[in-house]
Parts: C-alpha cells; structure tokens; sequence
C-alpha cells in the first residue's frame, strides 16, 4: 500500500518536473538546474523511505510484545502516526470500563461445547469473579470509615442524606384537633395536614465522631412553614470499655416512645401520657449524654443525659409556657442559675431473648429538673416500659411478627405560685398515666395495631386547664407499606374526654389516613 | 429460696464476665450469616468461638437488630460480614451499640467478604423504581463455590493474623477446604451437567451465582421486582413464559410464601425446589458443602 503511495507520489514529482521543462531545447545552465533539482528530489524521496522503513520496524517490534503500553505506543508512533498503527491502539480498557462480557457469563458457559465438558474437568476458579487472593487484604486495604468505598454503580458518598414526608388527611368530631391531639407532628386541623417534613443526614466526621442531623420543616393550620432543628449531634465511635460520648441536640434517651422519630412510630399520633408529660415535641434540648454497655451476658445499658431543659421542649421543666403561663401560674423564664436546672436524664435498659424467635426488653428512666412556676419549684418524672416482641424464624421482609409494647409514667410536679406570687397556692401534682399497644405484622407489608391509653391528673381547686385533664382514648389501625421506604395507614381514634369546657363533647370519633414517603438513604432503626 | 435467685443472677454476672476474659484463649468470631459462620467453623476448627446473627430460615435483608447481638458484638475478636449491603438494614446500628474498635472496618479483625469478589448485577442507574436494588451488585455471592473458597482464603488469613500461634493450622485447614471444594466441584458440576443451559425460575434474585457457576438462566422471578411480592398480573406473565420456555423448576428460599410458587408449579407443570442460602436452612445442612450438596441433588432430582 505505501509502497505504491511512494512510488505515486515519485513519479507525480518527476512529471511535474518534465512538465516544467519549457522547451525541447534548453539551455546548459538550465539543465544544471534540472539535474540539481531532480537530485535533490530523489535524496528528498530516499530520506522518506528510511523514514518508513523504520516506522515499519517499530510497527512490527510492538505488534508482537503482547501489551502495548498507550504510553510507549505514542512515543513510537509520534509525530506521525501511520494509518495503519490505528487497530493497535487499544479500543477497551477493563480498568476503567468493565467489559459488558463480565456479569454475564452465562451465554459463555452455555457455548462450551457439552461434548468436551465431560472430559476437561470441572473449572475450580474463576477470574470473572474472583480477583487472585494476593490483592486481598485484611488490613487497610478495606474502606475506611473516613475513606467511604467507591465502586461503580455503588452511590456512596461521606453522608447518608434521606427526606422523609409524613402527611395525614383528618377528621374529628370535634372541631379542636390542635387540642384533642397531643403531638406536635400529630394531625392538627381537619383536612390535610404536614407536619413532619424531615430531612435527615448521618455520616462519619471523622475515626472519632458520628454525626447525625434532623431538619423537621411543618406546615402550620395556615400553610405557613415552620422550621425546627429536632435534632443535630455528634457521637463518640472509638471509646473504651464501651463508653459512648454524644453531644448536641437530640432526644432525651426516656422509655420508647421520646428518643424516635414519629415515622417509626406504630402510629398516627403520639400517645397522651408522652405528649403531656415529656411534651408536644418530646423531651429535647441542647445538652450531653454518656452511656456505658455494663459488661455482663445479657444486654445492659446505662445511659445518663443532661440537657437545658428549657423551652418548649422542656416541657416539664424550665419551660415558660404560652404567654408566659404554665398551669395558670404565670412564668419566670430565667438563665441556668446553678446544677439544679439542669434537667437530669438517667436510664437503664436491659434485653433478654426468651427463645430464637422471642425478645424482651425492658427499661427505667427518670427526669429530674426544676420548673418555672415558682423560684425552687422541682419536677420528677419517672418511667417504665416494656417490649416485648416475637417475630417468625421464617420471617419474609420482617413479617410476621407480634410486638407489644407499654409505657407507663408518673410525674411530681411542684407547681409554685407564679412569679408574681399571685396565684393563691402553691400545689404539688401527682399525674400518672399510661399507654399499652399491639402490633401484629400479619403479612409481608402489613399490620394492625391495637392501642390504649390512660392519663390521671390529679385535680387542682384552682387551675382548669386543657393540658390538666384526665382523659384517655382507644386506637385502632392498619398499615400497609408497600416497601420500607412508603407506607399508607388507616386509623380511627375513639377520646373520652373528661367534664371540661374545652371540648364541645365528652366524647371523639376522629379518622387518620396518614401517608409517608423516603427517600435516599435512611439510617437503620435501632430496636 | 430468695438467695438462690440471688446466687443464680451474681453466677449469671460472673459467667457473663468471664465470658469477655477467655475471648483471649479463643478466637470469638461473630459472623452475620450463617454462610460465613459456616466456613470460620472450617477454617478455625476448635480454636474459635463461632456465632451466627442471623437464623438460616430468616430473610437475611431484614433481620432485627435485638440487643443480644449487641453484647455478642462487643465481646467479638472477628466480624465477618458480607460488606454488600445485604445487612445495611440492621448491622449499623448493631456496631454503632457495641462500640467494640477490634471490629471497626479496616482492623484485621473485620472480615468483608465481598472483598475482592467482583459483584454481579451492579446497576448501572440506582433507582427505587427497580425495587430493592443494591448499589454495590447482587450479595448473594456465597452459593458460588468458587467465590467461597476466596472467602475462606480471607478468613484464614485474618485468623492467622489475630491467632499467630494456630497461624499453620488456620491455612492447612483452608488448603483442605479449598482441595475439598474443587474435588466436589467436579461432582457437583458433572451432576448437572445434562441440565447445562435451562432456564429456571427463582422467587427472588438470590442466585445468580449458582447460576452462573453450573451454567443456567435465571432471569424470570415470582416476584415482580426485588423485594416486591408477587401480584396476580406478574404471576399470569410468568406463567405465561415458563409454559413457551418449558422451565421445569422453581426455586423457592425457606422464608418465601410456598402457596405462591406452588399454584405456578400447579399451573405450569413445574416442580418447586427447595434451595437455601444458608447452612441449615435446608435439612440435614449443617455445612456450606452439604449445603451445595443439597442444592445441587434437589435441583438435579427436579430437572430429571
């Protein structure tokens, strides 16, 4: 081929040469200049063969080592690389791009002859899935937390990033949903109701620290959008002895219900003895907490936490209430005046298997702070609950599974009188209350839900107030989660309410239909 | 009466104490599928301590974290897991409460056995609408006898590194496992040699190793998409496919619903066969080879 290109090209030149010749008859000097010209042209055309001859060499040399490495290619190739060097530069490169032959063999293993398989032995190993054992390595070579691994297809990134909508349509007998529920992020209108948009992020920081964040944006009765940072902590991964360091803003570790997000719950709505005792919100605020696995064989956890405790979701405590009054005693809202206003979070849970199949677990906690209805007035909270929770040894998606589940809470509280020591008595309330429910995962994606609730508030001769009522309420419900990232829940409430003016009736029907998504990366759910 | 109780719950203390202090003697190996626990079992011998988390029976994506698994997590020497996300839904919170540093990943330690395996199925678009896809590849990797022996050659290896005195021990036994695997490989792969190339049916997309190793194809499922229950619809197409196929056997896990594949094995003709991922989720598994075992006579038993 180039060979013919050459001599093409050779006798173009030769007959442009003859085609300059003006005349037949030139003179002497003239044809001086001719031979010089056609002598030069030949030195030009034998120089260009050498050239080619040594590109064909080196052509020839990389052809036959078996890899030609892109870089040595170029430098024998540059500056001008010949047509025919193009199918040696490799076209696929299995470091960068996995070849479409790699997950599926099997078309392969179906064009092995049959005939020939039954005589060559069975293959014992097999590179298409398993990389030679050299390049495994225990130490190191795996990710490292602050290193996620990077794998194509794999979206791992330094931070789970998750958006959980919660939303309810409601009805209720009775037109006050905002005080017949006793949540925050419960339904609090008739209609369609948002209250509970969480944006969630978690990650490493760093070999130390875990970082967790919840973002809870709400749509208000007027559909204007509140924001609250629910949570935002960081925690100890590396300590000894099984020591664990959190700091922030985050839950309080009391019983079941207060350290979890609502979108675990087994529920629309939060139970009433949580709601107004520990708060709308749950008991949160920016504080500390240490917790120490006790080293015995079964599962045992001491958990101490301190928080400000004050504001609205120190309910209980050093909380100035609406319009600054709190069980009618108006309130002081003052700084931390020493240790004493600290609210004080201690808990202890331990956890037994009854059998393969059977869990239990049980826990006491205890709040202790002061409140803002006197100079020195205290309140104590205390707590109990049980789990308890069977699920099938042939569970499919986790179901079925039976899960019962009681808390029970009493709480002293003083209540002074008032700032302006206008209130006539001070009063020392003595509130108990309980709740009790039953969840029966029935099917894969399915399950019904049982639930009672109690709350005892002792009367005051003095104060009556809608957050004081003794009242208590029977749920039921079914839930259908299509996946464990969407679910949709049907629950029908039933209130008695006690004799009260803040409610037109003595009783309540009300009917939740809740639906839920998430999306991205959500963190696994502790027990 | 009362002191009894009183001596059993300070023995009860004590044992749990002493628990943590002979972790030393022995190498206490926690494994989060009973298919790792099975082979830490071959490789450690009597030298080792081995506990499974999940049950061999149970659906390994969804399994709960209880807080036992804490405790036996805090007084592991070795983690093994599959490091592919199939635990993703329960063994973060289960390490983040143990709190134990010797099984943090990258200590030696830590075992993740889909190190240096390369996964199949990795979706080249990660999206829910697919279902319960795993960004990291299909975990179902174990049932491969040739991906075992890797993961085998792992766990000696960290055994030895953790347990240098039993170091010679550990790779003698992981020799003998591996001679062992490639003698039955021979078997396994003569006896289905004359199904070599059938389509097959599977519940869920656990097998495409299985598959890939004796020369099938699954790629029709009972379910519509992973982790989706079968519905009436997907079910008639299925069926509609095995009849023009002519598929003979449907391959159906413990924790699945049987009724369903058996009205499709009613409607095709088909037979359901019963395969596990797991060492003693079948009867009379007690080991990963007579767990290949089984699944290799009941399929060939099916397809005859």
């Amino acid at each position: 081929m180039k060979k013919i290109f050459w001599v093409a090209l050779l006798w173009s030149g030769s007959a442009a040469a003859f085609a300059a010749q003006p005349s037949p008859s030139p003179a002497p000097n003239e044809m001086e200049a001719l031979r010089q010209q056609v002598q030069s042209l030949t030195q030009t055309v034998q120089a260009l063969q050498e050239q080619v001859k040594t590109q064909q060499e080196a052509l020839a040399k990389i052809s036959a080592s078996p890899i030609p490495s892109p870089a040595a290619e170029l430098a024998t190739t540059s500056p001008s690389p010949s047509p025919s060097a193009a199918p040696q530069f490799p076209t696929e490169d299995e470091s960068v791009v996995a070849t479409t032959a790699q997950p599926t063999p099997i078309a392969g293993a179906i064009a092995r002859p049959q005939t020939a398989a039954v005589n060559q032995s069975f293959p014992t190993t097999d590179t298409s899935l398993v990389t030679p054992t050299e390049t495994i390595s225990t130490t190191g070579a795996g990710p490292s937390l602050t290193a996620p691994i990077t794998i194509a297809g794999g979206g791992r990134t330094y931070m789970n990033i998750s958006f959980d909508g919660q939303f309810a349509l409601a009805y209720s007998s009775d037109r006050n949903l905002d005080q017949l529920e006793v949540g925050d992020h419960d339904p609090q209108q008739r209609g369609f109701n948002a209250r509970n948009l969480e944006l969630a992020l978690d990650g490493a920081v760093d070999p130390y620290f875990q970082g967790f964040a919840n973002i809870v944006f709400k749509l208000d009765n007027d559909n204007a959008t509140e924001v609250e940072v629910e949570e935002a902590f960081m925690q100890t991964t590396d300590l000894p002895w099984g020591l664990q360091l959190k700091g922030g803003q985050f839950f309080a570790d009391f019983g079941r219900i207060n350290p979890t997000h609502p979108h675990t719950w087994d529920f629309v709505d939060d139970p009433l003895v949580h709601g107004l005792f520990l708060g709308p919100d749950g008991l949160r605020g920016v504080g500390a907490q240490i917790s120490w696995t006790v080293p015995t064989s079964w599962y045992s956890q001491l958990i101490f936490g301190v928080q400000n405790g004050r504001g609205g979701t120190g309910f209980s405590f050093r909380n100035p209430g609406e319009d600054g009054t709190f069980y009618g005693r108006l309130t002081t809202d003052r700084e931390i005046r020493g240790l004493q206003d600290f609210v004080y979070i201690p808990r202890w849970e331990n956890s037994f298997d009854l059998s393969p199949t059977q869990t239990v677990l049980v826990g006491v906690s205890g709040a202790f702070g002061s409140n803002e209805t006197g100079a020195n007035t205290r309140t104590q909270i205390y707590g109990a609950d049980l789990l308890y929770k069977w699920k099938s040894s042939h569970a499919e998606g986790g179901f079925p599974f039976v899960k019962w589940q009681t808390e029970a809470m009493y709480r002293r509280f003083e209540a002074g009188r008032g700032v302006d020591q206008s209130f006539p008595v001070a009063e020392t309330f003595h509130d108990w209350g309980m709740y009790s429910q039953v969840v029966w995962g029935f099917q894969k994606g399915w399950t019904a839900g049982l639930r009672g609730d109690y709350l005892h508030m002792q009367d005051s001769a003095f104060t009556d107030d809608f957050l004081r009522q003794s009242r208590s309420r029977i749920s039921g419900d079914l839930t259908w989660y299509p996946t464990e990232f969407s679910k949709i829940r049907l629950q029908y409430n039933h209130d008695f309410l006690g004799a009260d003016d803040f409610f037109a009736e003595r009783e309540a029907d009300s009917l939740f239909l809740q639906f839920e998504f998430i999306l991205g990366a959500h963190g696994a759910h502790k027990f | 009466m009362k002191t009894d109780r009183l001596t059993n719950l300070f023995l009860t203390i004590f044992a749990g104490l002493t628990i943590t202090a002979s972790a030393q003697a022995r190498l206490n190996v926690v494994a989060t599928l009973p298919d790792f626990a099975s082979l830490a079992r071959e490789i450690g011998g009597d030298n080792v301590d081995v506990t499974a988390l999940a049950k061999p029976t149970e659906d390994p994506h969804f399994v709960d974290a209880r807080p036992s698994f804490v405790v036996k997590l805090r007084n592991a020497d070795v983690l093994i897991d599959g490091g592919a996300e199939l635990e993703v839904g329960w063994l973060p919170p289960l390490l983040q409460n143990a709190r134990n540093p010797k099984i943090e990943i990258g200590q030696p330690g830590r075992v993740q056995a889909s190190q240096g395996i390369r996964l199949m199925e990795v979706p080249a678009q990660l999206t829910r609408a697919a279902g319960d896809v795993h960004a990291m590849g299909n975990p179902h990797f174990m049932v491969d006898p040739i991906v075992a022996k890797a993961v085998a050659a792992h766990i000696a290896s960290a055994f030895s590194t953790l347990d240098p005195t039993h170091a010679s021990q550990y790779q003698t036994n992981e020799k003998e496992f591996e001679n062992t695997i490639n003698a039955r490989l021979q078997e396994w792969g003569e006896k289905l040699l004359p199904y070599r190339g059938q389509s097959l049916v599977a519940y869920h997309d656990s097998w495409p190793y299985f598959a890939h190793r004796f020369g099938f194809n699954i790629s029709l499922f009972l379910e519509p998409k992973p982790g989706i229950p079968p519905s009436p619809s997907h079910l008639a197409e299925v069926i509609a496919q095995m009849k023009a196929q002519k598929i003979k056997a449907i391959l159906v896990e413990p924790y699945h619903n049987r009724k369903i594949a058996q009205k499709v094995a009613e409607a095709t003709g088909a037979k359901v066969v019963d395969f596990c991922q797991f060492p003693g989720g079948l009867p009379n598994t007690p080991t990963y080879v007579k767990l290949i075992d089984a699944l290799v006579n009941n399929l060939a038993v099916a397809l005859k």
